[in-house]
């Protein structure tokens, strides 16, 4: 073989592996379980998910509060430092929304961060917490989301810098970051904290928030949950495990109450971007809040 | 002996007043302390809302006539000037939106003065028009105050 056809052989498979590595990963309608979509418990794990907090548009230019958070036009624009995104309509219109999507198309999203049509979702989705969510609850989601009501428009698309623009390039940063493994070692002999972990690691996604990342924007899980830069803006976010010096000296009764009501033991209130959470998290039951409590009471303290 | 217990007495005297003036004449220092109070004040509802403590309508009433209190006081104290420094978290919206800031302001004075005319005996009675109140805590923090630690 001359060394010409060698080279272009080489090129070819670098090529091909390139296109392999940045390719989707998806679900098939024959992994997905018998189970039908139950809109009960869909409305929870909307509420746990915060789905409302991206996905609700903007009411004169403020965040959508009451039934407004049930409009999911989407039109919220996330000023990052890899960019702008501007937040998708998720209502079931049919041709603005996803209406048109199969159960299979919704699960991929949520699960692979995959499109229907094959391309890559931005972590600005943050489906990097939610692929450790169980196919029933997505199931569940999808079967409530459908019965909320269909909102016109739709959203225009992101303004990103190279290389962030290329969607096909975060095959590769999934291949390396995305995982369904839960993070924190707990006792899965516990039923609560099983519960807590689901919520927590899964749809609440608070590691998104409260977990510091690389420079490529993964969480560093050997710091999970010790707090981290604020993104939008100056102050940090508070770390919620047991080595918190400000969390030490709350009970599981004051982080219960502080979910449910936020109010903190101090009776200040609840700022920031946890003002959102909290309200979503209001909307859960008490044994889903003491499961949350029980899970950031038990996990590592970060110092 | 006596003389430097007179010039010690003096000079805490002094003192005191110094610091009565400064927190008289700085807004930024006040807006602090009264909301420190109101914080102060709202916990042993709290307390009782959570039912870790017993209700006693004589300790809400002590609490709702400080929130009264403060909510004839606080509207005076952003003015001109005072929108940054000495770690406020006062937010650029109760200068932009005075009116908006007003309303937020008089809701809390016309929850609590709905609960004080109220006198619930019970915490079941109690609990529609302090949950009321409480949401206008946070109605007004929600628009008009940043979070900066
Ligand atoms: C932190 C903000 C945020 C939260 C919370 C969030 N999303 Fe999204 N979502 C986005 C962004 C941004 C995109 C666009 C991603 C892209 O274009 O790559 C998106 C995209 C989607 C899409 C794809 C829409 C399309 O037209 O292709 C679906 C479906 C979706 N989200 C569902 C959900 C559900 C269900 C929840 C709650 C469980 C949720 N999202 C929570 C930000 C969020
Ligand atoms: C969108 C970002 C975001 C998400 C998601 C988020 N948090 Fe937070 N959280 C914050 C911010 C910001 C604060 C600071 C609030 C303040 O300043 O009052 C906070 C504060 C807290 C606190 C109080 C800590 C303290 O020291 O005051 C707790 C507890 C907490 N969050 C738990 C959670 C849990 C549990 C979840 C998931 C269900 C979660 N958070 C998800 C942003 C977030
Ligand atoms: C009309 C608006 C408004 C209402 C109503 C209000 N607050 Fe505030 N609160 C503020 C503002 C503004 C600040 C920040 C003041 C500053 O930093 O200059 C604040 C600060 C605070 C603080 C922090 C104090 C500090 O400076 O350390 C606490 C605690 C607090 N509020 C509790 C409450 C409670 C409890 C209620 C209801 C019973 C309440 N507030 C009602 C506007 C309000």
């Amino acid at each position: 073989m001359s060394l010409w056809l060698r080279s272009a052989l080489l090129l070819l498979l670098i090529a091909l592996a390139g296109w392999w590595l940045t390719g989707a990963t998806r679900s098939t309608a024959d992994e997905l379980p018998l189970h039908t979509g139950d809109v009960t418990s869909g409305e929870r794990v909307f509420w746990a998910g915060g789905c409302a907090s991206c996905h609700a548009s903007p009411v004169d230019g403020k965040r959508a509060r009451g039934e407004d958070k049930l409009l999911l036009g989407g039109g919220l624009e996330l000023d990052t430092p890899y960019g702008l995104f501007r937040v998708p309509n998720i209502s079931p219109h049919d041709q603005d929304g996803i209406g048109a999507w199969s159960t299979l198309d919704f699960v991929n999203a949520m699960r692979h961060g995959v499109s229907p049509r094959g391309k890559h979702y931005y972590p600005s989705f943050p489906y990097t917490s939610y692929a450790r969510m169980p196919i029933e609850d997505l199931i569940d989601l999808e079967a409530y989301l459908k019965t909320l009501p269909a909102v016109d428009g739709r959203i225009a698309n992101h303004e990103l810098g190279f290389p962030w623009s290329i969607r096909r390039g975060l095959g590769l940063w999934k291949r390396l970051y995305l995982d369904d493994a839960p993070v924190a070692d707990i006792d899965v002999s516990n039923s609560e904290l099983v519960l807590g972990q689901m919520l927590v690691e899964g749809a609440g996604h608070c590691g998104e928030c409260h977990t510091p990342r690389n420079r490529l924007g993964a969480m560093l899980s050997d710091r999970w949950l010790g707090g981290a830069p604020n993104p939008e803006g100056k102050g940090r976010i508070p770390n919620i495990t047991p080595g918190s010096e400000n969390l030490a000296g709350w009970s599981a009764r004051d982080l219960e109450y502080y979910f449910e009501s936020g109010f903190t033991p101090e009776f200040d209130t609840v700022g920031g971007t946890m003002v959102a959470v909290q309200e979503n998290l209001a909307m859960l039951s008490a044994e889903d809040r003491a499961a949350i409590t029980a899970y950031l009471k038990a996990i590592p303290p970060v110092e | 002996m006596l003389k430097t217990i007179g010039a010690f007495a003096l000079s805490l005297c002094l003192l005191a007043g110094l610091t009565a003036a400064n927190a008289a004449g700085d807004p930024i220092e006040k807006r602090h302390e009264l909301m420190e109070d109101v914080g102060e004040a709202a916990k042993p509802i709290g307390l009782m809302m959570r039912g870790d403590s017993d209700y006693d309508w004589d300790v809400v009433l002590t609490s709702l006539k400080t929130f009264d209190s403060v909510s004839h006081e606080f509207g005076d104290l952003f003015p001109e000037g005072s929108e940054t420094g000495g770690n406020t978290e006062a937010a650029p919206a109760i200068w932009t939106d005075r009116e908006g800031f007003d309303e937020a302001l008089a809701m809390w004075r016309e929850a609590t003065g709905e609960a004080i005319a109220a006198e619930p005996q019970t915490l079941d009675a109690a609990r529609p028009s302090l949950g009321g109140v409480f949401k206008t805590c946070k109605n007004c923090h929600d628009g008009y105050r940043i979070e900066d630690e």
